[in-house]
């Protein structure tokens, strides 16, 4: 499987999900939203990588359209979220998760 | 396909976005909470109406773009969302007014999100699937976190926004790997290129990727965890409108997901999914024994709901008309008792500083509140699956559904899930039912439309119970028209 670059479309997708696991290993151990986001933002740029690399190895324009897609729908989702950060610095005065958290069981 | 055809078919949803954008610009021009609740009403009960034109156009199913194809069952779903919407808007109304600094955008959100569950039913490519998701997600991300005052909510909009972002981003790579496995975004063309090893590989992983994001979606244990805190945290009527329309959307887009595309041919697939339904089964039900809230109650309820559901699921692979027609009867009977459910506790609570959903709170709600305690009775029997309510229909059409297709395992654990559930059910209704001690405090005033509403929904759930023909009919008749 080899993309028009010669690189192999192999080599782009465990780069893709090296990143996204990156993401995940981030949104597990920060406690700051803000790196929260940022973990997450790493996520989806990893599967519009992955889009990336597959519409090129395929020869079809599909993968990019989907990175477009990707980046409407992580600024439609970060401009939500920095809005419920706002909240979280008003009402807790930290931007740690963990103060937000009463509810268990 | 002409363009007459496809303008008809595509009507809810074109009357569904001007609705929307029309209550945007009324929302602009001058704030009125009544003004906008009832645009937002109207442009629901439109969308309604404007399925029949729209179906008499359909034929057997009309492909609109290769991202849509639009038939009698995702109409159906359709028309479910939108009915989940309006008696969502309807029982809200008094809380929005009397707790939420602004009013108005509350229905905005409400729209978009009805409108993104509108877009699933229909996806047939990973684009159309990923943008409707994302849709009712980000919608739902601000409804949960309305209220400005407490604190509940802001918790439970940040959880259900990083999981639920998780999710999204995960199913989001998993279509990426599949992608690159298969080379098609489309659902129909969606299979491993064959002969190469690394294709299977990236497509199981793919999948892994992919289930995983579904089942947060779904909360299916081991994916279960955000769940309990987003419904007890979230206003109780934004949590009903969550546990019906958002999942049931998703549920909807993965059965024709699964029917069009043939995953289940991979046994590995299949065995994870299984394990996925079983352990929802069971962890939903024990852990619903110990809960002291109702809403955390629920919400493990719907955990064991979604994996009994499951059993839909598989059946779509083989007999995709039988499958249709178990997933539409118990996911109508799933809407109307858990909106019923998650609408008493709204009623009951608008006017307390905190939301009244404790066993504590309902003890002895009978000799207060008849009319909203009988529905809650209502809909908890028929979560339990007690004969002559809806839940009882619909779980027995899972039952049959698992018997032909064989799935020996999943009926006995829905046997045994459903014997434990009705304890945990019967709590909520003997907490009603027992006498209360001291005297009587009488009852602040609800308003009646909100009432109304609730009592609509406890109505159906008995009466579609004792005499579902109606129903059965309607889905079998959309089912034949088209093509199953």
């Amino acid at each position: 499987m080899e993309g028009p670059l010669g690189i192999p479309l192999e080599h782009v997708l465990y780069l893709a999900i090296t990143l996204f696991l990156i993401g995940v290993v981030g949104i597990l151990i920060r406690r700051n939203v803000i790196f929260i986001l940022l973990s997450l933002e790493l996520m989806m740029n990893a599967s519009a990588l992955a889009f990336v690399a597959a519409g090129a190895y395929w020869q079809e324009a599909d993968g990019q359209v989907m990175f477009m897609f990707i980046l409407a729908l992580a600024a439609a989702e970060v401009a939500v979220a920095l809005g419920l950060v706002v909240q979280l610095a008003r009402r807790f005065r930290t931007l740690d998760i963990d103060a937000a958290s009463e509810m268990t069981g | 396909m002409n363009l007459e055809g496809a303008f008809l078919a595509g009507l809810p949803y074109i009357a569904l976005a001007s609705g929307l954008l029309i209550v945007m610009i009324g929302v602009a021009i001058r704030r009125t909470h009544f003004v906008a609740w009832s645009l937002t009403v109207l442009t629901l009960v439109a969308t309604l109406i404007c399925h029949f034109p729209g179906y008499e156009a359909l034929g057997e199913g009309t492909t609109l773009t290769m991202l849509f194809y639009v038939d009698g069952v995702s109409y159906v779903f359709n028309a479910m969302f939108v009915l989940a919407a309006i008696f969502t808007a309807v029982i809200a109304y008094q809380y929005v007014q009397e707790r939420l600094g602004y009013p108005e955008e509350f229905y905005l959100l409400l729209l978009a999100a009805t409108f993104g569950g509108m877009m699933l039913p229909a996806a047939t490519h990973f684009a159309s699937l990923i943008l409707g998701l994302e849709i009712v997600s980000i919608s739902l991300y601000a409804m949960i976190a309305y209220p400005q005052r407490a604190r509940g909510p802001l918790e439970a909009g940040l959880k259900y926004m990083i999981l639920s972002g998780v999710g999204s981003t995960t199913i989001l790579f998993g279509m990426a790997l599949i992608y690159a496995a298969s080379g098609s975004m489309e659902f129909m063309d969606v299979s491993p290129v064959t002969g190469s090893m690394e294709g299977d590989t990236f497509y199981l992983i793919g999948h892994a990727f992919f289930w995983s994001g579904i089942a947060f979606k779904l909360s299916l244990v081991p994916f279960h965890i955000w769940t309990p805190d987003v419904y007890q945290g979230a206003p109780a009527i934004v949590t009903g409108f969550v546990a019906t329309v958002s999942k049931g959307a998703v549920f909807v887009v993965v059965m024709r997901y699964v029917m069009q595309s043939d995953v289940f041919s991979s046994e590995a697939i299949t065995y994870v999914v299984f394990l996925n339904a079983a352990a929802s089964m069971i962890v939903g039900n024990l852990l619903a024994l110990q809960q002291k809230n109702l809403k955390r109650l629920l919400a493990y309820s719907s955990i064991a709901h979604m994996g009994y559901l499951v059993i839909a699921l598989f059946l779509v692979s083989t007999h995709p008309g039988i499958g249709f027609e178990t997933a539409i009867v118990y996911l109508a009977g799933y809407f109307v008792m858990t909106l019923a459910a998650f609408g008493v506790i709204s009623v009951l609570s608008v006017h307390s500083e905190r939301e009244l959903a404790t066993i504590d709170d309902i003890t002895g709600l009978l000799w207060r509140r008849p009319i909203l305690s009988a529905t809650l009775i209502a809909a908890a029997l028929s979560l339990a699956g007690i004969p002559l309510t809806m839940g009882f229909i619909a779980k027995f059409y899972l039952f049959t559904a698992g018997i032909e297709g064989k799935m020996w395992t999943l009926v006995g654990l829905l046997v045994l899930g459903s014997a434990i559930g009705i304890y945990y059910y019967l709590r909520i209704v003997f907490a009603m039912t027992s006498q209360p001690e001291g005297e009587l405090e009488r009852a602040p005033n609800s308003s009646w439309t909100g009432i109304g509403a609730v009592a609509t929904l406890g109505i159906a759930t008995v009466v579609l119970g004792v005499y579902p023909t109606p129903l059965v009919d309607l889905v079998q008749t959309l089912l034949r028209a088209s093509g199953f």
